[in-house]
């Protein structure tokens, strides 16, 4: 049960009958009639347990965009059902409008739209749906909650999709070059074609140019392309631990490594690479692998959404071990996890020789725009201090990137923004120099 | 389209009355045995006003005025000024005694019982009621003990001795006939009798001698009897709120009409209303379970304030120092593993400046105060910034000739060397 601003105008409009008569007990007449009132529109109203609700919703949405979600409501009853409705999903649902009018007519059935714009990944879910049906008089109503669930699973965001574009022209740059600069263990021959003018003289095939004579006379030199070697392989680790869920810039360590796993992902897939990726902890929380094109992307991105960081330390030992499990051919691994401090880090250089034995290892990293801000502003005596404190940090990662090179791996670090184009640059170049 | 098995969250009426019956039975069971216990008790207890015919506990008169009708007085009990009045039109030659428990009556009130009653009897009136009636009896506080007859009011004198337990008074000035009884010592009478007019009144402050418990001790019954039975009627005048009628101006409740008290009533229950109409929620609240929000700079907010509390300037700058020289060495083309001595030697060519102060700022200088930590900061982002803005330079010059560099501005650096371009090793 519940009641309108028309029941409180009601029951304040009592004192015009009282002032009339003049009399106390008109005070109890006039609540009897409110009572009446009330009982005639409660006993009136259609009841909300005889609608018949469906949903229809997608299966998926990408964080901060916005989608339509559609509940059908269908009046089994033999009354017009006036009222409100509401959807009731979890906050970070970001339903919109949370609140809605309502007027089916017996037998009939209406589609109640709600949009959907999630501020969380993960998956978000609505629990059930109250209806709130008034009488005739509008004064009271008749209100039921019915548990209707569903969900809608809010997929990372992936924005340095824009930073794809141009990393594939870079790519294709790298695709049929003939410059020697580009020719070493990692790329393979791919074609012939004729010389233009501006080819390395030394990628020339005097013997095609031989074979291949001009019936019109005349010589024309042929020389050979080269591409880069295909069907490497990448394998990408993400640390879901404890230092994951710290937030730098407003985004979590774990969205970050995610944003570059993905614009990776879409690179070397594109660039003809086998990309296997693994969420790990202490247990695997996602692990993509064999999947190629569109596929790897949407399999990726459905793996990660509902990964939260744990409140646990990532256990290292374990991870050669996974990935010799993805794969026993040399591999660019990419460790994305965060290097703080020595002491934090000892698990990471304790394992990375046996990584780098076999695979190429590349660590991703995300450093704070904070820290780095707050080593060069020195204005009072407190930023001096914290200049030192962010300088103290800076140093400590420095000496755990030293040590991370010493082992054979590489390290790239970025602040949040600048991290996942920093990982393609760096695959770009490994793939240009013939490394992978 | 997804379609989910209905279920309804919310109770209907007839489940919540099934699941409440238990709790409302409960309730009123208790309420039952408390009424029944309020029942059984009610004789027991000591409740009821002080002093009223009608009550049987141990600070009523019921005993009194029960013996009184056994010796064929007629008590009437009026519980009102008005009932009062009205009996003593019935009754003229009654006694009339006031017990005003509540201190309601005023004196012009007290007089016009005097004036139509034979005998008035006042029990334990306050100063200001006095001061109305008889001006020259005043209360002289309470009084204790046993108390000796010591005149010849034939009330006192049959009792000989009565419980005093109650108030005392005392002439503060001449009345005529007035007779004082009753002395409890300092000239506190327990009891004093006038006549006014064509009547008496006595006016008595033992209270505790008419009650049922006190009753029967000492003479007390017979001093009771022996005033209240004068005359064969009596009316036991118990005073209510009611009396207290104020001559002057009407109250603001006498002047308001008699709805507004409903029309009040009305708003609060309007209130009541809003609030039932806001607080009913929509449905339950849907829970999640949302993420702890940690910056990753807080390590870096906290080990500053460390720094800070614990005054370690020298470790600070020595932080800022290592700093400082790493990116300073790879600014001079040194590399990461170059030493100070060498990037001291580095800066002090690219800029410049004295080579004992670069020394000084880079290793040597401990700060003793905050200023001088100020100091040699701002130093050490002047040199990084000084050797930045001279390989910019040097290198958008390297086709013209060098020209001297501007002299940096320094925050008081000891005599930096004269610029001298080229002069390298």
């Amino acid at each position: 049960m519940a009641f309108s601003g028309w029941f409180v105008a009601l029951v304040a409009l009592g004192v015009v009958p009282i002032a009339l008569v003049g009399e106390e007990w008109m005070l109890l007449v006039w609540l009897g009639v409110i009572a009446l009132i009330v009982a005639l529109d409660l006993v009136l109203a259609a009841s909300p347990r005889r609608l018949h609700f469906e949903r229809d919703l997608p299966a998926r949405v990408r964080l901060s965009e916005t989608v339509e979600t559609t509940l059908y409501v269908t009046n089994d009853g033999r009354r017009r059902l006036k009222g409100r409705l509401r959807d009731a999903w979890q906050p970070s649902a970001g339903a919109r409008p949370s609140r809605q009018p309502l007027d089916i007519p017996a037998a009939e059935r209406r589609a109640i739209t709600t949009w959907l714009t999630p501020v969380r990944r993960g998956e978000r879910r609505a629990e059930h749906v109250t209806v709130r049906s008034f009488g005739p008089l509008r004064i009271a109503a008749r209100q039921a909650t019915i548990r209707l669930a569903g969900s809608v699973t809010v997929l990372p965001p992936f924005h340095s999709r824009k930073h794809l574009p141009s990393r594939l022209a870079r790519l294709r740059e790298l695709d049929g070059r003939t410059s020697v600069m580009i020719r070493g263990q990692g790329t393979e021959f791919d074609s012939l074609r004729e010389y233009v003018r501006g080819d390395d003289v030394r990628s020339i095939d005097w013997r095609a140019t031989a074979r291949r004579l001009d019936p019109a006379g005349g010589q024309k030199l042929v020389v050979r392309t080269w591409r880069p070697e295909r069907d490497r392989r990448v394998v990408i680790v993400i640390d879901s631990g404890r230092t994951s869920a710290a937030r730098i810039a407003g985004e979590p360590r774990i969205d970050t490594a995610f944003e570059s796993a993905l614009l990776l992902g879409a690179l070397a897939s594109r660039a003809g690479d086998h990309v296997s990726m693994i969420i790990y902890d202490r247990r695997v929380r996602g692990r993509i692998q064999g999947a190629v094109g569109a596929e790897l992307l949407s399999r990726m991105v459905n793996t990660m959404a509902p990964v939260e960081p744990e409140l646990i330390e990532l256990d290292w030992a374990a991870v050669p071990g996974l990935v010799r499990s993805v794969t026993t051919q040399r591999a660019l691994v990419v460790l994305a996890t965060s290097i703080d401090a020595p002491g934090a880090s000892r698990g990471l250089l304790s394992v990375l020789p046996q990584l780098t034995r076999s695979h190429e290892v590349l660590v991703a990293s995300v450093t704070d725009p904070d820290v780095l801000e707050a080593s060069r502003s020195r204005r009072d005596l407190d930023e001096v201090y914290r200049a030192a404190a962010a300088e103290r940090a800076l140093l400590d990662v420095a000496r755990v990137s030293a040590a991370v090179r010493q082992l054979g791996g590489d390290v790239v670090t970025g602040a949040p923004e600048d991290l996942p184009p920093a990982v393609a640059d760096r695959y770009i170049a490994l793939k240009a120099a013939g490394r992978l | 389209m997804t379609t989910a098995a209905q279920e309804v969250v919310t109770p209907t009426v007839r489940a919540s009355v099934r699941r409440s019956i238990f709790w409302v039975s409960m309730v009123a069971v208790g309420l039952l045995i408390v009424l029944a216990l309020a029942l059984l008790t009610r004789g027991a207890s000591a409740g009821g006003a002080a002093l009223s015919p009608a009550n049987p506990g141990p600070n009523g008169s019921m005993a009194l005025a029960e013996v009184l009708r056994s010796q064929g007085v007629t008590v009437t009990h009026a519980a009102s000024l008005v009932a009062a009045h009205g009996a003593l039109e019935e009754t003229p030659t009654a006694s009339v005694f006031v017990v005003d428990n509540l201190g309601v009556l005023v004196g012009s009130q007290l007089e016009r019982l005097q004036h139509e009653s034979d005998h008035l009897v006042i029990m334990a009136p306050a100063y200001d009621q006095l001061e109305g009636f008889a001006p020259e009896v005043a209360p002289a506080g309470g009084v204790e003990g046993v108390l000796d007859a010591d005149c010849d009011v034939p009330a006192v004198a049959a009792a000989t001795r009565v419980t005093g337990d109650g108030v005392g008074y005392r002439l503060i000035d001449e009345l005529s006939g007035a007779m004082e009884c009753l002395d409890s010592g300092a000239g506190v009478k327990s009891l004093v009798q006038f006549e006014r007019g064509d009547g008496l009144v006595t006016i008595i402050g033992t209270q505790a001698a008419f009650t049922n418990e006190q009753v029967a001790l000492n003479g007390n019954a017979a001093l009771a009897l022996w005033l209240l039975g004068t005359s064969d009627e009596l009316i036991w005048y118990e005073t209510s709120i009611v009396d207290a009628a104020v001559p002057g101006a009407p109250t603001i409740g006498e002047l308001t009409p008699a709805w507004v008290s409903a029309a009040i009533l009305l708003l609060g229950l309007t209130i009541v209303a809003l609030a039932l109409w806001k607080g009913r929620r929509f449905g339950p609240l849907v829970m999640e379970n949302l993420p702890v929000t940690v910056r990753a700079s807080e390590t870096m907010e906290g080990r500053a304030r460390l720094y800070q509390r614990s005054i370690s300037r020298l470790h600070s700058l020595d932080t800022l120092r290592v700093g400082a020289i790493s990116r300073l060495a790879v600014l001079c083309g040194l590399g990461r593993s170059a030493t100070v001595d060498e990037v001291v030697a580095g800066v002090t060519n690219l800029t410049g400046f004295d080579e004992h102060w670069v020394r000084g700022v880079l290793v040597d200088t401990v700060p003793h105060t905050d200023a001088q930590l100020m100091t040699i900061s701002d130093s050490l982002i002047e040199f990084e910034r000084s050797v930045a803005a001279r390989l910019s330079t040097s290198t958008a010059e390297t086709t013209t000739a060098a020209a001297p560099p501007a002299a940096p501005a320094i925050p008081a650096p000891p005599t930096p060397a004269p610029p001298t371009p080229g002069q390298g090793e």
